[in-house]
């Protein structure tokens, strides 16, 4: 069975911490202004009816990934699991994916070539969690193949309420907030 | 291919050679590659970041200068269809200055992706044949083939014809109809490529609508033809080169026509936006009315839509299309209305507000400018250096020594029998 890695972010258990993004910068050596993944709040309704809703954000690796496609040397590309990479030595720097991206998952890094989250790919090939997912003090993070029926992931999103984000893009996305 | 040599080196000569104006045109126009050039070499060291695109608005100056210019290039040669149609009499040298403008555009739509790049030491990777280009599923890996095949072949079309002609003999119908017959939908088929490239992204709803390609078809005939209007005029003053007048009328009426169509696809969009109002409407919005206090292009779209039908109405109407001042008035503003619309105003709020819903108002820092004057330096150089041989040869005056003794051709467009 091929692999397809996936994540669970419950919007009930964030907090908004950012303790993800910290531990993407320090894992990742991430430059200034650069960052793999961010906190999204989002405000409904007026005082004194309000809710908010906090999402812990990151690429997709989305399944028809528009980034892959509209990438001109082949830099951006379909890792293990399902997950983008982008091949540094490859890429010019064109920004045709920055565009393409309907999550604003990717950045340019200041040696010029595209970065973005890669689920920590090279800690998952060593059996480790990706560090955002490990780090997060509330657990709201839930990393795993979605393949694979038996693991957490899929359990969380065929149990619970979910949503993505964009449904609309065709793109297919790969990450699932629990509602 | 014996006299290659001496045509070079006549060639060379023609394009240090000239009058005081040339000489000045020139020199503005090496002022201007060199205060881009120093440009570049700061962006070069301190990275994009000398420039004011950030995550949210990535693509900006350069790219608008990069679609505005590829509507140049295919519009240029586009000229060449009512120039049959309508049996001008001086065909081949509408075709050539049609190509060699197409040249000069190509080089700096090229040179403009080439600023914009992060890596530019790596761009040899979307080159056919020796990169690894993602075909066929990356519209820029397409538009960068077909805008080096546009140029490979003009490129080869105007040296063919140019080398021909100053040998004196008479150029091959068997080659050279077919290449120009493939230069149209070539020339066709690099707008609407480009034009895909914006068009395919869902993430991008302001651009994600049928209507831009016909749309960029219909202001390239706008831009394209009113650099030749100019440049067939001052050919005419300066060299025997007997283009009528109604020719250049009649390329304006052509203008007027294409600038309606323009107008009426723009107002068709405006319509579908405002009238269903999506949220899709915000980039719109943002163009035309600003958002959430955001009005840094605001001023630039009424001015374009002003430019735009300014030029529509002078073009249109028989007795200010006839009339050199206010024809040329019509060029200058239809310049300006496509270079507005086609550059910052497709591709700004394109980003604005972008995917995540901030909102980053975007403007050129010095060196985005002088980068930009820099390239246009580059091609209006290679224009008129190109012009400057072509024209010569054209009209007879250029042409190999062995043919000089002999009398030659007395004016363009009448075939040397």
């Amino acid at each position: 069975m091929r692999k397809r890695y996936a994540m669970a972010v419950d919007t009930a258990r964030c907090v908004g911490c950012s303790a993800c993004v910290i531990a993407c910068k320090t894992e990742n050596a991430l430059p200034s202004g650069g960052f793999r993944d961010w906190i999204a709040e989002e405000t409904r309704g007026a005082f004194p009816a309000l809710s908010m809703e906090i999402r812990s954000e990151r690429c997709n690796q989305c399944s028809r990934p528009s980034c892959v496609s509209a990438c001109p040397t082949g830099a951006s590309h379909v890792a293990d699991g399902g997950v983008v990479g982008v091949t540094r030595a490859k890429c010019t720097g064109c920004k045709a994916c920055v565009a393409s991206c309907p999550y604003g998952a990717r950045y340019v890094h200041p040696e010029g070539f595209v970065d973005k989250c890669t689920f920590c790919l090279h800690r998952v090939r060593e059996g480790k969690l990706p560090a955002c997912v490990e780090t997060c003090p509330t657990r709201a993070l839930t990393f795993g193949d979605l393949a694979d029926p038996a693991s957490r992931v899929a359990e969380l999103t065929r149990s619970r309420r979910v949503k993505v984000l964009q449904p609309g893009s065709g793109n297919e996305p790969n990450v699932f907030f629990l509602t | 291919m014996s006299g290659a040599v001496e045509f070079v080196k006549g060639s060379a000569r023609l394009v240090v050679s000239g009058g005081r104006a040339y000489k000045a045109w020139v020199a503005a126009l090496l002022a201007l590659v060199a205060i881009g050039g120093i440009a570049y070499v700061h962006q070069v060291r301190t990275g994009l970041i000398a420039t004011n695109m950030r995550d949210q608005v990535s693509w900006a100056f350069y790219i608008g200068n990069f679609t505005f210019l590829v509507g140049v290039a295919a519009a240029a040669v586009l000229l060449v269809i009512p120039a049959y149609v309508y049996q001008w009499k001086p065909i081949k040298e509408v075709v050539v200055l049609g190509e060699l403008l197409a040249i000069s555009a190509l080089t700096m739509c090229l040179l403009f992706i080439l600023v914009d790049m992060g890596r530019p030491d790596r761009f040899l990777h979307i080159m056919p044949l020796l990169g690894t280009p993602n075909w066929p599923r990356s519209l820029l890996a397409w538009d960068a083939l077909v805008l080096n095949t546009y140029l490979l072949l003009n490129a080869a079309l105007v040296l063919y014809l140019l080398f021909k002609t100053y040998r004196g003999e008479h150029y091959d119908r068997r080659i050279f109809l077919p290449l120009v017959l493939l230069s149209i939908p070539v020339s066709i088929s690099t707008h609407t490529v480009t034009a895909f490239l914006y068009n395919g992204m869902a993430a991008r709803p302001y651009w994600n609508a049928s209507i831009l390609a016909p749309r960029f078809i219909a202001s390239a005939f706008c831009s394209g033809p009113a650099v030749m209007i100019i440049l067939f005029q001052i050919l005419r003053r300066t060299n025997r080169f007997p283009i009528k007048d109604e020719a250049i009328w009649k390329i304006a009426e052509l203008m007027s026509y294409a600038m309606f169509l323009n107008l009426f696809l723009l107002g068709a969009e405006l319509f579908k936006e405002y009238y269903s109002a999506t949220e899709h409407l915000r980039y719109t919005q943002y163009f035309w009315g600003g958002l959430d206090g955001h009005r840094a292009l605001v001023p630039y779209a009424w001015l374009s839509l002003t430019c735009s039908v300014a030029a529509f109405v002078l073009f249109l109407i028989p007795r200010t299309r006839r009339n050199y001042v206010t024809l040329n008035l019509g060029c200058l503003l239809i310049w300006a209305g496509v270079y507005i619309e086609k550059g910052m105003g497709l591709i700004i709020p394109g980003f604005t507000p972008d995917t995540l819903g901030e909102i980053y108002e975007y403007t050129p820092t010095a060196t985005e400018w002088a980068i930009a004057a820099g390239v246009f330096g580059v091609g209006f150089l290679v224009f008129t250096a190109l012009v400057k041989i072509a024209v010569p040869i054209l009209v007879g005056t250029f042409r190999a020594p062995e043919r000089v003794a002999a009398p030659g051709p007395s004016s363009a467009g009448i075939p040397a029998q």
